[in-house]
């Protein structure tokens, strides 16, 4: 009998999984002011920061070029990657300060306080804050043309779809004749 | 199991190719490293007309072992090198990009840049 039930509470578990993952996917795509008042209050460690309140603060801190990139079909790791650069390193420190300001003032009153972790703080040239589903880098100008991170994630994408490419690139062609002979020479 | 002399090879494009690692950082009288800690290594081979060069003393993370890697759930990880990743004082690593597996325990170790800059998480 105890199988029997253990089976079952699995499949009850990865059922409620499912829900759940369909659930993020809505939310991420349509109504995320629903899923912040659903999940910002019961303190769930994935929705420490949602990606609209995250552009919402670099568009107030003055980041510049911030792009967003999802990344959900190449890693299993994270959902989101947003890279936004500062000015200077006190430029790229206010960045990630106002980001934990932010998760800070969403959780006041809560008994145990979660913050996303970061790191590279001290330095100024790279620093990542890394909230679950969502990671934000924040890097100087130097930095981010040195690390190329858009062009690393967004290559992966494509090397996915290259495939489709070579199999187009091998349809046989019928080549123009470029040459300047008259066509009897050629015939 | 990571300790002074042993050889290990570098994943990224740091300019290294072996290093050889001299002190395990973290406590006073550690004997091993494993996946996620930092050693202090010389560069033993480099690749030329690169910024590290050979004899070169550097910090590193080490990424890959041969000695299994457990995890909570049972699940068992071995990698067939020792593998490390060149960074500087600041845990920024100096290559651009990290190539090979890489487990996700480095994610917990605050090692996020490492994980990003890799192709593939195990």
């Amino acid at each position: 009998m105890w199988p029997s039930l253990r089976h079952r509470t699995l499949s009850l578990s990865s059922g409620a999984i499912h829900q759940w993952m369909s659930g993020l996917n809505r939310s991420f795509c349509s109504s995320v002011i629903n899923a912040t008042s659903t999940k910002g209050n019961s303190g769930n460690v994935v929705e420490l920061l949602n990606l609209e309140e995250v552009e919402k603060i670099l568009s107030d801190v003055r980041a510049d070029d911030v792009r967003v990139i999802p990344v959900r079909k190449q890693s299993e790791f994270t959902n989101f990657v947003v890279v936004a650069t500062g000015r200077s390193q006190w430029h790229v420190r206010n960045i990630a300060q106002a980001l934990i300001y932010k998760v800070k003032q969403k959780q006041t009153g809560a008994k145990r306080m979660l913050l996303p972790s970061v790191q590279g703080q001290e330095g100024g040239n790279w620093i990542v804050i890394d909230s679950g589903s969502l990671i934000v880098h924040a890097l100087d100008e130097k930095a981010r043309a040195y690390y190329n991170l858009e062009q690393l994630w967004t290559s992966k994408e494509q090397s996915q779809n290259q495939s489709q490419e070579l199999d187009q690139a091998f349809v046989k062609v019928r080549r123009k004749n470029n040459s300047k002979k008259p066509q009897k020479q050629c015939a | 199991m990571i300790q002074p002399q042993t050889h290990l090879n570098v994943a990224d494009n740091s300019g290294a190719r072996e290093l050889m690692c001299i002190r395990i950082i973290g406590a006073s009288n550690r004997r091993y490293a494993h996946i996620g800690d930092v050693i202090v290594a010389v560069i033993k081979d480099a690749v030329p007309n690169m910024p590290l060069e050979r004899s070169e003393v550097v910090r590193a993370v080490i990424v890959r072992t041969c000695k299994e890697l457990k995890r909570d759930n049972g699940m068992i990880i071995r990698y067939d090198d020792n593998a490390a990743v060149v960074i500087d004082q600041e845990g920024n690593p100096k290559g651009t990009r990290v190539f090979g597996a890489i487990a996700r325990e480095l994610r917990q170790f605050n090692f996020t840049k490492i994980v990003s800059l890799a192709p593939e998480v195990l």
